[in-house]
């Protein structure tokens, strides 16, 4: 066990776990929002993985552009799919929303996955790299990829609490995600923003897939995994909390990426490792169900 | 009144869920009265979290087995008519799904499945029903040491194919091997074939099982870099899409394939038709298993299926899809010969089989040593090749074992030699 | 004709044992795992739809249940039946631990806890192979050594029907009333002296145990169990059931699980297409009837041979939601 072994392993996995927040913030911005806790997120970035694929395979598109096609069209099909499905959760009628609303995304994912299959074919598929190529720093070895995937999920969830921040139209979505009735109030159509919130969401979880393809293929069930780690993640932040997002996310890579280095079992280190990241994830709903970053108020019910 | 309003909602649902029910029965029920078509059942994962990849190639070799025999005129002056039930890998779709092909399509053979676990709850319904069933891509021993006379086997078993890689990795002189499988039926019964011949060799090993949902493995990677005394042979047992990104970080990271280690995957993966998409460079140097003939021994019928299925699909078939055109094949010669679509009969003719096909001269044996050679195919085909160029086929990479049909001399290419 | 319902379901009953015989091998299969579902459905609704805990770790108690009474009869020899009552006994301890452990955590926390809970079981499950045998499939003895599924058909129902009964029992009682009250508002049942921490762990100790028995019957029955049993896809299904049956009424949750594994059988006929058409019918059903299908065809039914004054006031009892309001 060396010191160059250590810094490898924890280089690593905050490379990982930036990638893992960039999945998760998306769910945490929907739920800020619209209070629902997004179980077709996965199946989101499945899509705007493939999405991106496509646009470079036929329309030829570099693919930083094609990521960001990506993003406009997984934004314009998350409102349809709002507009079709989640207007319930805003309606008096409906009651349990929560259930309405975890049934309702298990259903999405459901239909999502095996079209899928149907859609882009069962061989998985792999677009082409953002930048070729292997940087080494020190020891440690890193694809550009990687690297790139990280830094526009920084520079992406940075842009994202601009927004939320500084601009008008982000401050009424933070406006609504504190309080619904004080938004109205101050004359704030919560719906419109709903949607919105729900389009940026799935804009986010394309963006992540299409960064994350180059790295791990694209396949029709390639969103089963990464959803769970964006739950384990958004809990960990504090529901709702998009700094404690990016926290939680490396939080995760990390703990994951030592479990694997260094559980003294070595045939079941790899094993276990998602396991792992749920045994953090059940401890901190224990002893802190607010997560590190939450905000009291956002607790549901 | 909105009480009225909403059940009204709810009853119309119920008459649309009710309607689609009756239409779909009609579907299913619906009689074929041209020369009533013989029929034959296939069951195989088409959706996660089977291996769909794998399930959709057999697929296509069934769909192109039985277009070409009906295009021949059928057998015993009948079409072939195939009934394809995704299983999805798991036990109880498989035995839904053989239940549905026996009792109620009253199909006179069943053949498919990917997942030794799936295919084993299969044979039981056929076993009960005296239907005979192929298996084709399934390799636990478990399967025809059960020794039901129902069951036959055109895959080779997991003791032809993992104790092929044991005994290569000790010919080939690599004495620790970093050995990772994915947890499921084929890793697990790879690496219970294939240690105790590693151990009989003195080649020591570690062994490491991951989840086959997992796609990132850097973490284990460099863990197996930091290893002392180094590895010099990374032998992964995956056959679902982990296996790429495996491969790709293994190449990237700079573990294998290097002049330091080699690299070999047992499972399918890669000889399936976006292999080389996926892992681009990390791909050369790899060796696998081909489960076909070699290309210098390919008969007429390999050559013609492998053009006609390259000509309807407009990809390569792996020897997944080879098997299940064969099995196709080897139904319907056994009902030609059996004169008859009863299950006794068909078991006869298909213990009776000699017949040359896609992957060379079928036999079934009827020993029962060992306890697995019970109708297993047991000159099916297993051969290790290893890719020397990017983007090569399956087909044109040279054989490395075993020996007596080696395209090359070394037993192993290293990267710079 | 009061309770003409009964007679109708009692009737049904009868008539399903008679001529249980005629059904085809198929259909019968079809109907033994839509009864494992029905017992699943209806425990679950206990847990999500009375006492709303939704917890998505019900099938990882069903795979619990399951691979304690095939380890303990391939270990010791036991009788099935005892096996079985060990895996029902584990899971209501483990169950009511949970319970316990989740006693603050309400909506999506619960939901997410419990997810972790069952993803965990099954990853300890799937590596764990040298004593579970893993994804390869543990072998697990069968109930009965024919190889008519007639007597399976048979268990099934009698554990469905038992099942229901002990179920019914506590849903009709104070205790159901308390399960329900905690379901509207915690804290004002905790106020009017509701022990609200004892009546979660009960509700989640009881559901786990009938989810036990599923499992355990499941794994004697099909012969061969693998973790994926306690996976999302599994459970995903079981929520798929209860919700569109309706989840606040046993007999709905349990219709659920009958409509939908006959659904999915049928449309076994359209190939590939039989999961997406299915997330479709599921998609619309939630949509459009959230309070389950068949929640008001059961209202309907129950009122039959009521006079319709008490018809009126017998729906204006029925302690849960109407589904419109």
């Amino acid at each position: 066990m060396t010191w160059d072994y250590i810094f490898v392993q924890v280089a690593n996995g905050a490379v990982i776990g930036i990638i893992y927040a960039l999945i998760a913030v998306g769910v945490t911005l929907i739920f800020s929002i619209l209070k629902i806790v997004n179980f077709a997120h996965g199946d989101l970035y499945m899509l705007g993985g493939y999405c991106a694929y496509y646009f470079i395979a036929l329309l030829g598109a570099p693919p930083l552009l094609a990521m960001l096609l990506s993003m406009a069209t997984l934004f314009a099909l998350a409102i349809v799919l709002e507009r079709l499905l989640l207007t319930p959760l805003y309606s008096d009628a409906t009651e349990r929303k929560d259930e309405y609303g975890l049934i309702i995304t298990f259903g999405l994912a459901f239909f999502l996955r095996n079209i899928a299959v149907i859609i882009f074919g069962p061989y998985p598929l792999k677009p082409p790299s953002f930048i070729p190529g292997v940087q080494h720093i020190g020891e440690m070895t890193v694809t550009n990829d990687r690297l790139f995937a990280g830094g526009v999920g920084i520079v992406l969830i940075l842009a994202l609490l601009y927004f939320m921040h500084r601009t008008i139209w982000g401050q009424a979505l933070d406006a609504v995600s504190q309080s619904r009735e004080s938004a109205a109030i101050v004359g704030i159509n919560s719906r419109r923003f709903n949607s919105v919130a729900f389009g940026i969401g799935a804009a986010l979880a394309a963006a992540a897939g299409a960064l994350i393809a180059p790295i791990f293929s694209l396949a029709p069930d390639m969103g089963v995994l990464p959803n769970i780690h964006a739950f384990v993640i958004v809990i960990l932040g504090g529901m709702g909390s998009v700094l404690g997002s990016i926290f939680a996310g490396i939080l995760l890579g990390e703990a994951e990426n030592l479990f694997t280095a260094f559980f003294p079992d070595p045939t079941r280190a790899l094993a276990y490792t998602n396991a792992f990241g749920l045994l953090i994830l059940m401890v901190v709903l224990i002893v802190r169900p607010q997560g590190f970053f939450g905000r009291r108020h956002l607790r549901m019910e | 009144m909105l009480v009225q309003g909403r059940r009204h909602v709810g009853s119309k649902l119920a008459a649309l869920v009710g309607g689609l029910v009756l239409v779909s029965t009609q579907f299913v029920g619906a009689p074929a009265n041209a020369a009533d078509p013989i029929k034959i059942g296939w069951v195989g994962p088409l959706s996660p979290p089977g291996g769909y990849a794998e399930g959709v190639l057999m697929k296509q070799a069934a769909e192109l087995a039985a277009d070409e025999i009906n295009a021949k005129g059928g057998v015993l002056g009948r079409p072939i008519q195939v009934i394809f039930q995704d299983t999805r890998g798991q036990p109880e779709e498989g035995t839904a799904a053989a239940e549905r092909l026996i009792s109620q399509e009253h199909v006179v053979a069943i053949t498919g499945e990917f997942h030794s676990s799936v295919f084993l709850a299969e044979m039981e319904v056929a076993h009960n029903a005296g239907i005979p069933i192929i298996a084709v891509d399934v390799w636990a021993l478990k399967i025809t040491a059960k020794g039901y006379p129902e069951v036959f086997r055109v895959a080779p078993n997991q003791a032809l194919i993992a104790g092929k890689y044991g005994e290569w990795i000790a010919a080939a002189g690599f004495k620790n091997v970093a050995f990772l499988y994915e947890k499921n039926d084929g890793g697990q019964s790879a690496r219970d074939v294939m240690l105790p011949i590693l151990d009989k060799h003195g080649v020591k090993y570690d062994v490491v099982g991951a989840d086959p949902s997992a796609t990132e493995f850097t973490a284990q990677i460099e863990r197996f870099k930091s290893h002392s005394p180094a590895y010099d042979f990374f032998m992964a047992a995956y056959s679902l899409a982990g296996a790429y990104p495996m491969m790709n970080q293994s190449h990237t990271l700079g573990f294998a394939p290097t002049a330091k280690t080699g690299i070999a995957n047992s499972g399918g993966p890669a000889v399936d038709p976006t292999f080389w998409k996926n892992v681009g460079e990390g791909g050369k140097y790899v060796v696998t298993e081909v489960v076909g003939l070699p290309k210098n021994a390919w008969n007429d019928t390999t050559k013609a299926f492998v053009a006609a299925f390259k000509k309807k699909y407009n990809h390569s078939p792996s020897p997944q899809a080879i098997e299940n055109y064969d099995a196709m094949l080897l139904l319907a010669d056994a009902i030609g010969r059996a004169k008859s679509t009863d299950g006794k009969a068909l078991i006869a003719a298909l213990e009776k089989t000699d017949i040359v096909l896609g992957r060379g001269r079928y036999t079934f044996s009827t020993g029962h040593t060992p306890d697995w050679a019970y109708h297993q195919f047991m000159d099916a085909p297993v051969a290790l090749i290893q890719y020397d160029k990017v983007n090569q086929d399956a087909e044109d990479a040279p054989i490395i074992w075993p020996r007596d049909i080696a395209d090359v001399k070394y037993l192993y290419l290293k990267p710079g030699q | 004709m009061r309770g003409l319902h009964i007679y109708i379901l009692l009737a049904v009953a009868a008539l399903a044992l008679v001529f249980a015989d005629r059904l085809s091998s198929y259909w019968m299969h079809v109907a033994i795992i839509a009864m494992f579902y029905g017992i699943l459905a209806s425990s679950w609704s206990l847990l999500a739809g009375y006492a709303g805990l939704f917890s998505l770790g019900h099938m990882a108690f069903a795979s619990i249940g399951g691979y304690t009474s095939a380890l303990l009869v391939q270990w010791y020899g036991i009788p099935i039946p005892v096996g079985m009552v060990a895996g029902v006994a584990l899971c209501c301890v483990l169950g009511g631990l949970i319970g316990w452990v989740c006693l603050r955590m309400t909506g999506p926390y619960l939901a997410i806890f419990t997810l972790g809970f069952s993803e965990i079981v099954r990853i300890i499950f799937a590596t764990e192979d040298d004593i579970t045998a893993g994804m390869a499939g543990l072998h697990v003895e069968r109930l009965f050594s024919t190889t008519s599924r007639l007597p399976y058909f048979y268990v099934a129902f009698a554990l469905l029907v038992v099942s229901l009964l002990l179920m019914g029992v506590i849903v009709r009682s104070r205790w159901g009333l308390f399960l329900r009250a905690i379901r509207e508002d915690e804290q004002a049942a905790s106020a009017s002296g509701v022990a609200v921490a004892r009546f979660r762990i009960l509700a989640f100790a009881i559901a786990s145990g009938f989810a036990a028995l599923a499992g355990s019957f499941y794994g004697h029955y099909i012969g061969i169990l693998t973790p994926s049993i306690g996976g999302l896809d599994f459970m995903a299904v079981l929520v798929v059931m209860t919700v569109i049956g309706g989840m606040e009424r046993l007999p709905t949750a349990v219709g659920g699980a009958f409509v939908v594994e006959f659904l999915l059988e049928v449309l076994r006929g359209y190939g590939q297409w039989r999961l997406p058409l299915f997330g479709i019918i599921l998609l619309l059903t939630m949509r459009f009837a959230r309070n389950g299908l068949l929640t008001p065809l059961w209202l309907r039914f129950v009122q039959l041979g009521e006079p319709r004054a008490v018809a009126a006031t017998a729906l204006r009892d029925v302690p849960q939601k109407d589904p419109a309001q």
